[in-house]
């Protein structure tokens, strides 16, 4: 474990290169982010985590350019973020990116189908029909399509809402605690269905999570403190998650 | 509890004041435009007394009135000699005919204070057989100064010397005024009574001596103050005010009840966005009717707080624009200040609002407890409505159709002459309040089949067109009652313009013909001389067309020997050419069609139809003293024909009938427009009367002005007032926008994060808005098409049926666009909101 990862950002799906947000200003200002620099690779499921405060849900923001950086670079492939209008930022999530949420976010008048295609027909696109039934096997939705959110569980919606992010291709999903609304057998389901798409579609995931049997899915986790990086766990499992946290906690 | 429930809501309330006042935004305009009705009416009978014409405000009594007969010249004389009365003055009026044209000659001392003239060229006369004139009677007339005519008038017969002394300014000038001093008035049309005389009593002596002096030296004259007689000038141009203002208070009720509608739909927006905050206090222990009661309270707040706004800036305004209006040089008065009006207004609000709160204050707060503990994002508007209320809207729906059948089986037979159109129109009335109110209550089971209809054509234009449809399908008892209100004011706005359109082509039926020219020229009782009309034809430039007519009165109709019809003295017939003059060339016929005219084939009136039996296609025999003529009916006309002629025939046929050639009269229209082109072709038309004896000429056109001015006026008057509910509809659809975005902010958060670009999200919330006013405009055409179709008809005025297309499109573009205008406000708000912010947004 290195204080200091080295980043990875040439050859990353995403990255984040001496990233800083700074909330609000003189006294009552609050680094967020303090110079950080990380890379996500390609066809790899990466958690983010650490304590609330830690600064996880604004790296994710600015890394999927739904907020914008005091400082530093965001690269999505090759292409800089930072300082880009919102036209182009708008373009780049609705093309390259996908997201899901911790409290699912499906539109309350649109089907369960609709709610899927919507990134797709926001950008003018056909659905590739192909990956389209796929997704909606491998989640088993396919007696559902025809439901509102309402008539969903919160299980099932958040399946919809994976098979939103999923079925645009995107060059990075985006998860923000997406079992955080869920019992423990839904989200394992989605947790599993994440993991799968990286092995199966070669899909980029990024997930902040703060559930070390969440961060267990992952290929690997990046750790976060105080708006820095404070070290990262290959090939995690609960135990080594569960210590790296208890060794931050301690040294806080 | 009581209290802290209640304080909940009330600090929320004072936290946020401005959606305080857009929740109550429709009662705050409905109070502004009820309080502004009561200070507009209070300006107009002010304005209209303070400017009154009539009496001179100096005049101290009043002899003789129109109940009894008038003063003599005596009487005049004896009481200029009454001691203390410092001036008399008799009024008396009397019609001139002078030659070619018409003179109302009035009785004016022209100086002093009781004068109601100035001299503004010329001098005043003061002989016997002088007079003088407006302007526009000098134009009209070609009467300027030092020009002599003659004429008769009064008991004058015999053709008498008048000569123009000069040019007065009066208050008012129809173009056909002459003013002269008693003496000469008196002299000159030899009377012998005067209408009332005018006395102003000489410093010193007090008016009720005077009275009492004069009821000694003429009996039988009634005798009022000036004050007196002013009063009641004053009140009978007030009356009509009132009684205009009878009509306004109508379209404002319906305005308010709009209002009503909209705040009822607002709070229960607002209410829905608290649920989760509701059933919370709801799960701690609050009963149900502290909820009410705390909701209650919060709507008689808002109400307090509109309304006060509302009169407040009513009352600004009505200070401020009479003051503004009289620094522009208009003669506007300022209002009181109704008080007692005032507080009634902010007290209706407050009441209006607490009854339009409860309904939501009530469903809201049936809200379960566990509603606290659900996810907020799950929770979709309610789609479908209640039992009772299916049952009561389907009730009112069948009520308004049966009302509406029992009109249709009431309306008029064509030509029926004891029709009373008062219970059908009651009926109509009824019919239409029905149909208004199963609207508001089925409104959410129409809304998406509407929708589907109208949204059709958005759909296809791409997923934004989808969405905005979606947004409003999804909330369909949202957007019916907003809807609802929209085609309130789009039903009451189409009635007016079909109204307007029928009442147009009824009026613009009479004008054509009673006045089918600007100019008349009639030979007094004989012919005009050839050399007239030969003059008026070379009259080109000042006159477009001369159409010579001839016109006989004694014409009767026979089949076989038998004379047909009651009339013993004929009918007035003409062979005037139909298709020369434009207002008559397209005239609307009841039976059969003006292009069969020809030699051997009439026209009929109805009136001479309906006397002699006879139908377009019958055959009959049209007799002049000895002379007949074998003739076809071609068609029939709807009411009267043109300069009131019953049978119109062909040149050909009156030549056998053995009528003269010469013409008896004819009809011109100006060569140019307005005033200038009318003064100028009645110059022409005088000139090519020459010196003829006992021609007359009409000028029409004046007349048809003012009724189309009279039509355009009060339909002007109608749309402004039915636009109060449109106005109140457009803040209705505005404030749902605007609430529906702060509600969806998470939704607006999520598009944006998905990809859905700024502009996008503006795009689909304005679109959205447009929507409300597209299903409302929808249905009110659909409603208030029919409705006025059946007013018209109702009204047994035999007007046709008109269906105004690009009036009636305009509208519906008007208020489709006016909707969208509402959401843009709040769709710029909700797409400035950073996509981060709006997904951590609690509902």
């Amino acid at each position: 474990m290195t204080t200091h990862a080295p980043p990875q950002t040439t050859h990353a799906a995403v990255a984040a290169v001496d990233l800083v947000k700074v909330y609000g200003s003189g006294e009552t200002a609050v680094r967020a982010l303090d110079v950080v620099s990380v890379g996500f690779g390609r066809a790899e499921f990466t958690a983010i985590m650490g304590s609330s405060g830690s600064g996880k849900s604004t790296l994710m923001h600015c890394l999927a350019g739904l907020d914008t950086a005091t400082s530093g670079r965001v690269l999505l492939g090759g292409t800089e973020l930072t300082g880009q209008s919102d036209r182009t930022l708008t373009r780049v999530r609705r093309e390259r990116i996908g997201f899901v949420f911790q409290s699912f976010n499906l539109l309350p008048q649109l089907t369960a189908a609709q709610n899927i295609t919507l990134p797709l027909d926001l950008a003018g696109r056909q659905p590739d029909a192909e990956l389209l039934a796929h997704l909606v096997r491998v989640l088993g939705l396919g007696d559902r399509l025809n439901h509102r959110p309402s008539e969903l569980s919160g299980g099932q919606q958040q399946r919809v809402a994976l098979a939103r992010a999923l079925v645009a291709r995107p060059e990075v999903v985006f998860a923000d605690e997406p079992t955080g609304n869920l019992d423990s057998r839904s989200g394992a389901e989605v947790l599993t269905i994440l993991r799968d798409s990286v092995r199966d579609l070669g899909q980029t995931v990024v997930m902040v999570t703060h559930d070390p049997i969440a961060a267990a899915y992952a290929d690997r986790v990046v750790l976060l403190a105080d708006g820095r990086l404070a070290g990262e766990i290959d090939k995690p499992n609960q135990v080594s998650v569960t210590d790296a946290l208890r060794d931050l906690a301690a040294r806080a | 509890m009581r209290a802290t429930v209640l304080r909940t809501q009330t600090t929320a309330v004072a936290r946020r004041p401005g959606r305080l006042i857009l929740t109550g935004l429709a009662i705050l305009v409905a109070s502004f435009v009820v309080f502004g009705t009561v200070l507009v009416q209070q300006i107009t009978e002010r304005t209209v007394r303070d400017n009154l014409s009539g009496t001179p405000a100096v005049t101290d009594l009043v002899i003789g009135s129109t109940d009894v007969p008038p003063p003599t010249v005596t009487d005049v004389r004896q009481i200029r000699a009454v001691p203390g009365v410092a001036e008399a003055v008799a009024r008396v009026a009397t019609g001139v005919s002078i030659g070619e044209g018409y003179l109302n000659l009035q009785s004016d001392p022209g100086t002093g204070p009781l004068s109601t003239v100035r001299v503004i060229e010329g001098t005043y006369p003061d002989q016997p057989g002088e007079i003088a004139v407006t302007p526009r009677t000098a134009e009209r007339l070609g009467l300027s100064v030092g020009t002599t005519t003659s004429g008769t008038g009064g008991e004058l017969t015999t053709p008498a010397p008048l000569t123009v002394t000069g040019v007065v300014d009066t208050a008012a000038d129809a173009g056909y005024d002459a003013y002269a001093p008693e003496n000469a008035v008196i002299a000159w049309a030899r009377l012998t009574a005067v209408e009332r005389v005018d006395v102003r009593v000489a410093p010193g002596t007090t008016a009720e001596v005077v009275r009492q002096r004069v009821t000694a030296a003429v009996t039988g004259q009634p005798i009022r103050t000036g004050a007196e007689v002013r009063e009641a000038e004053a009140n009978a141009a007030a009356e009509q005010v009132g009684r205009l203002f009878i009509l306004v208070a109508m379209f404002v009720s319906i305005a308010v009840a709009a209002a009503a509608l909209v705040v009822t739909s607002t709070f229960r927006i607002v209410f829905a966005q608290r649920m989760r905050q509701l059933a919370l206090l709801r799960a701690v222990g609050a009963s149900r009717g502290t909820l009410v009661g705390a909701l209650t309270a919060e709507g008689a707040l808002t109400g307090l707080v509109a309304g006060v706004v509302g009169v407040a800036s009513a009352l600004t305004l009505g200070y401020a624009l009479p003051a503004i209006l009289r620094a522009t040089g208009h003669a506007v008065s300022s209002p009181g200040l109704p008080l007692a009006a005032a507080v009634t207004v902010v007290i209706g609000a407050v009441v209006i609002t607490v009854l339009a709160v409860l309904a939501p204050a009530l469903s809201a707060a049936r809200v379960s407890p566990l509603e606290a503990l659900r996810t907020a994002s799950t929770t979709a508007g309610r789609r479908g409505i209640g039992a009772l209320r299916l049952a009561s809207g389907l009730f009112m729906a069948v009520g308004a159709i049966l009302a509406a059948a029992a009109t249709i089986s009431q309306l008029p037979e064509p030509d029926q002459s004891n029709y009373d159109p008062v219970m059908p129109l009651l009926l109509l009335v009824g019919s239409g309040t029905l149909a208004f109110f199963a609207l508001v209550a089925l409104g959410p089971l129409l809304l998406r089949p509407v929708l589907a209809v109208v949204g059709w054509p958005l759909r296809q234009l791409g997923p934004l067109g989808r969405m905005s449809v979606g947004g409003i399908g999804g909330a369909p008892r949202r957007a019916a009652a907003v809807s609802v209100v929209v085609a309130l004011g789009a039903t009451l706005i189409s009635g007016v313009v079909i109204g307007g359109a029928s009442l147009q082509v009824l009026a613009d039926r009479e004008m054509a013909l009673s006045a089918p020219s600007d100019f008349e020229v009639i030979g007094n009782g004989g012919t005009l001389p050839p050399a007239v009309v030969r003059r008026a034809e070379a009259a080109r430039g000042a006159l477009a067309r001369v159409v010579p007519y001839r016109k006989v009165d004694d014409a009767t109709l026979l089949r076989g020997a038998d004379k047909l019809g009651d009339v013993e003295s004929g009918y007035p017939t003409s062979d005037l050419d139909l298709a020369a003059l434009p207002s008559t060339g397209d005239l609307d016929v009841a039976q059969g069609s003006l292009a069969d005219r020809g030699p051997g084939r009439i026209v009929l009136n109805s009136w001479v139809a309906r006397d002699t039996g006879l139908r377009a296609g019958d055959t009959a025999t049209l007799a002049v003293a000895t002379r007949r003529v074998d003739v076809r009916v071609v068609a029939v006309l709807p009411g009267d024909g043109p300069l009131h002629t019953g049978i119109l025939t062909d040149p050909a046929d009156l030549d056998r009938l053995g009528v003269p050639a010469a013409y008896t009269g004819l009809l011109a229209d100006a060569a140019g427009t307005g005033e200038d082109g009318r003064t100028a072709g009645v110059r022409a038309l005088r000139q090519a009367i020459g010196g003829s004896d006992g021609v007359g000429l009409a000028v029409l056109a004046d007349e048809r002005d003012r009724n189309d001015a009279l039509v355009r006026t009060l339909v002007w008057i109608a749309v402004g007032l039915v636009s109060l509910t449109v106005l109140i509809a457009v803040v209705g659809v505005g404030s749902t926008t605007a609430l529906s975005v702060v509600e969806r902010v998470r939704e607006s958060g999520l598009l944006r994060a998905i990809g859905l670009s700024r502009t996008g999200l503006r795009t689909m919330l304005t679109v959205e808005s447009g929507l409300y006013g597209l299903v409302g405009a929808t249905i009110g055409l659909v409603l208030g098409v029919p409705y006025a179709w059946l007013a018209v008809q109702a009204l047994g005025i035999e007007a046709p049926l008109t269906a105004p297309l690009l009036p009636l499109a305009g509208l519906f573009v008007v208020l489709v666009g006016l909707t969208a205008l509402a959401g843009v406000l709040p769709a710029r708000r909700a797409s400035r909101v950073s996509p981060v912010v709006a997904l951590g947004a609690d509902n």
